[in-house]
């Protein structure tokens, strides 16, 4: 039985239409106008148990909108979810149950209460036996480094300490299925590192599977075998990561700032000129054939740089990219 | 429904401890609306002092009346109070969505996360006023009269719950409901006084639509003999079927929320 | 074609919902305010005729003169309501003080227009109440100008005189942060004192020498005594003299509590 199994999953959202004004609004009174919003456009997916699939897409290209109908939030409108087999809005409290959500910056924890007070009330929500849950405190809090934050209240926490303490919330009863919505959003590189180690080593000595909504690409590249892609509603790509990184993450670009430009460039291999103005020049090249510091110096010994920058490639201009359609030109190439 | 009790129990000595951080809010929540009742018991007992009786009503007759309400409102104001406030504080914050990923029931959820101290306020005022009430009143005590008051107080506080969970929620579709349920819940002021001093429609609406009436002047008129006939034990049943029409009415508000979104 | 209806039932379904959904987005409160109104107009005035059962007068007034004043009083409740203390509060938490300090206005100056202006438009939206006083519970207004006159100079005296009372409360904003708690127990105060509820004239000796001890009368119950012809005309003079040396009297005061109140601000750096 797959984890999560999505069959033409529909959702449409009806908006009123009202003109700006007094004039707006009274003629809105009369006569409403709606527009209709497809936030999910047909979308089919299967997730084996234990797979971690990183969903991303711009805002508003339909992310949240699924996640809310996987988790049993919304109804769709049309198409069929299974999480686990049942219908997650049918059987709300058995789903609820197995499954385990961060829903971005807002906690699920009580605000007031210090950290291990809000643990025991979602172990008694969620009845957890007694000894189970004392070995599972004792476990995340090790690995999360929780101890010295279990007395804390939550208000009082910085956003790291805030996202540890919500992923031992979110996974206390032990999930089969976990939605985590940009669990790593504001964080520093130490702690988003502490965080995705810990739910590698859910996924691998529990076999949770979890579904990753993120606009970091670092969070998918360390813990994604597959993405999917969401456009509009549309899924654009379902896959792994390693296509997206081959076809995609090949290429950096890297851009000088020179004081005059020179008629003729020679480049290594695999790098080219995408623009050159009379003061800026940008390269692209193929990470597989040369490196930004081989790039760099071949440029700096024709001509004369006062600085460079090198771009990340940044996961929505990929995903721009793979909308405009560039996957299709790159697989027919 | 044990486990529920169980659940209760633990959300309640859970905010018991966050509390007692802000333990001065605590006593001046409370006895703010001492202040406020203060008021209006203030005029009735100037006017008492004046007159032999009013519309019939001796002044521990009127408290009893004032005492039982402001004990049935306090039951909604310790434990439901959060109905007030579904809309703006969880459902635009998207808090609300919390609840329904919860193995619980999401109006247990809502109204356990709060108990309000602010109600114990009221139900000081409520008992006080009930003890002076019965101290000047002469009414042949069998302990039947105890138990019928704890009946009617619970089943006026259950009116008081239902009808906030009727009109909360509209939240589900407008985000906001203090309005709503303000216009309705300020309805009970009425049920302060004997509903015998208002016109006809207004009695009818306390009986029939908006049925407070059932949380003060009905109990009332019938410790103290007078015949309401079979007012007098419509209470529970009333405030039954209120509760289990806004329980009905809240899933409803609640399908349309998850087919929304909004 | 069962789903064609099923999917058009619920598209006008929520077209029909959304009608009283922007209808009670336009100033939903203000409706609002007229019910409650409404409900607490209603049971004064059929609390009065219950109270006047069994006597034609109380305090040496007819059921009719008190509910005259009882009418008036929630016509004009607005004289009796000042936000300072919420607004300091606000101001306070927002750490706006030191702000609003720097401005090349006259600090209370500036409040005290607002006031006004707040009054004004209180007043404009309580004029359905005025409407339902006149059509339902048949309130005859004073034709006599005088009377207005003298009401509407105490009346401004009395608002004054109440603001000034309220900057010295909001001043203790500076040293607690109970901003909610001291607003609310302001509020009770002012419900009994101001004598919105009952004339003061059926009010027993010591508790009347009590209301007109402090200054919560001065802007609702003594100016509506002229307009509802409790108190003659001819004593205006008098009360107005009284009522500028309670504007004096709370002004110095004021300006007092606030130089003393605001050195706490600038030293802590509010």
């Amino acid at each position: 039985m797959p984890a999560i199994e999505v069959e033409n999953l529909r959702k449409v959202f009806y908006i009123s239409k009202k003109d700006p004004g007094l004039a707006g609004a009274v003629k809105a009174l009369f006569r409403p106008r709606f527009d209709e919003k497809v936030a999910v456009d047909g979308i089919s997916l299967r997730v084996e148990p234990g797979e971690m699939v990183g969903y991303i897409g711009v805002n508003g290209a339909g992310k949240s909108t699924t996640i809310k109908m996987l988790t049993g939030v919304l109804v769709p409108t049309g198409g069929t979810v299974r999480v686990l087999g049942r219908d997650p809005h049918r059987d709300r409290v058995a789903n609820a149950r197995d499954v385990g959500v961060v829903f971005g910056q807002r906690s699920q924890m009580w605000w007031d209460l210090a950290l291990v007070e809000s643990l025991n009330l979602i172990a008694k929500i969620y009845e957890i036996p007694a000894a189970r849950y004392r070995e599972l405190l004792d476990e995340f809090a090790a690995t999360l480094e929780l101890n010295e934050l279990l007395s804390v209240p939550i208000r009082n926490m910085s956003l790291g300490q805030k996202m540890r303490a919500e992923l031992a919330a979110t996974l206390i009863h032990e999930p089969k299925v976990v939605y985590l919505d940009e669990p790593t959003i504001g964080l520093d590189l130490i702690v988003k590192e502490r965080i995705r180690d810990f739910i590698k080593e859910q996924n691998r000595t529990r076999g949770t599977t979890v579904i990753l909504t993120t606009h970091d690409l670092g969070d998918i590249e360390e813990l994604c075998q597959r993405v999917i892609i969401i456009d509009a509603g549309h899924i654009i790509f379902d896959g792994p990561i390693s296509t997206i990184k081959d076809r995609f993450g090949k290429y950096r670009e890297i851009t000088f700032e020179v004081a005059a430009g020179a008629a003729r460039l020679e480049l290594p291999a695999g790098a080219d000129v995408i623009a050159a103005e009379p003061r800026t020049l940008a390269l692209r090249f193929d990470r597989t054939q040369t490196t930004a510091s081989q790039v760099a110096a071949a440029v700096m010994s024709q001509v004369d740089v006062r600085d460079f920058s090198l771009a990340e490639p940044d996961l929505s201009a990929i995903v721009k990219q793979i909308y405009n359609g560039a996957l299709q030109e790159e697989a027919a190439a | 429904m044990q486990r529920y009790l169980n659940l209760y129990g633990a959300f309640l000595g859970q905010q018991f401890k966050s509390y007692a951080e802000y333990r001065a809010n605590f006593i001046i929540g409370a006895s703010s609306t001492i202040m406020m009742q203060a008021a209006n018991l203030l005029t009735v007992w100037v006017v008492m002092q004046q007159i032999p009786d009013f519309n019939g009503w001796g002044f521990s007759e009127l408290l009893l009346i004032y005492g039982l309400i402001t004990l049935s409102k306090s039951i909604n104001h310790m434990f439901a109070d959060n109905l007030w406030t579904v809309g703006r504080v969880y459902i635009r914050s998207g808090q609300f969505d919390r609840f329904l990923v919860r193995p619980i029931d999401p109006l247990f959820h809502l109204i356990a996360d709060r108990f309000c101290y602010d109600g114990v306020g009221n139900f000081l005022v409520g008992v006080v006023l009930l003890g002076a009430a019965l101290a000047g009143l002469d009414l042949a005590w069998t302990p039947l009269v105890p138990l019928y008051i704890l009946l009617a107080v619970l089943s006026g506080g259950g009116i008081f719950i239902a009808l906030n969970l009727i009109t909360c929620v509209t939240s589900f579709w407008i985000m906001d409901s203090v309005p709503v349920t303000r216009a309705i819940f300020d309805n009970h002021l009425f049920a302060q006084y004997p509903l015998t001093i208002y016109p006809k429609a207004v009695t009818t609406l306390l009986t029939w639509l908006i049925p407070y009436g059932f949380a003060s002047f009905y109990p009332a008129s019938y410790l103290l003999g007078h015949d309401v006939g079979v007012y007098a034990w419509a209470g529970p049943v009333v405030a039954a079927v209120l509760l289990f029409a806004g329980y009905r009415f809240w899933q409803f508000g609640l399908r349309h929320y998850s087919g929304t979104g909004s | 074609m069962i789903s064609y209806l099923r999917r058009q039932a619920s598209i006008y379904g929520a077209i029909a919902a959304s009608v009283p959904k922007r209808f009670l987005a336009f100033e939903i409160w203000f409706w609002v305010g007229l019910v409650l109104g409404a409900i607490e107009m209603m049971i004064l005035v059929f609390f009065w005729r219950a109270v006047y059962g069994q006597t034609a007068t109380l305090g040496g007034l007819s059921l009719d003169q008190t509910l005259t004043y009882i009418l008036l009083a929630q016509v004009f409740a607005a004289l009796a309501d000042q936000d300072l203390i919420w607004e300091f509060g606000y101001n306070l938490r927002e750490g706006l003080i030191a702000h609003m300090l720097l401005r090349p206005v006259g600090f209370q100056t500036n409040y005290y227009v607002q006031a006004l202006a707040s009054l004004a438009t209180r007043m404009i939206m309580q004029l359905p109440m005025a409407l339902l006083a006149t059509a339902a519970f048949g309130l005859r207004w004073p034709t006599d100008l005088a009377a207005w006159g003298a009401f509407l100079v105490s009346a401004l005296l009395g608002y004054t005189a109440l603001f000034f009372f309220h900057w010295i409360l909001a001043c203790l904003t500076f040293y607690t942060t109970e901003v909610w708690g001291l607003g609310v127990l302001v509020y009770g105060l002012t419900r009994f004192f101001s004598g919105g509820l009952m004339p003061l004239a059926i009010m027993p000796v010591w508790l009347r020498t009590l209301v007109l001890a402090i200054p919560f009368a001065q802007s609702l119950a003594i100016p509506l005594n002229f307009l509802s012809g409790i108190t003659p005309v001819a004593e205006a003079p008098a009360t107005w003299l009284f009522q500028l040396a309670w504007v004096i009297g709370l002004g110095v005061v004021s300006q007092l509590f606030f130089r003393v109140a605001v050195r706490k601000v600038t030293v802590q750096g509010g």
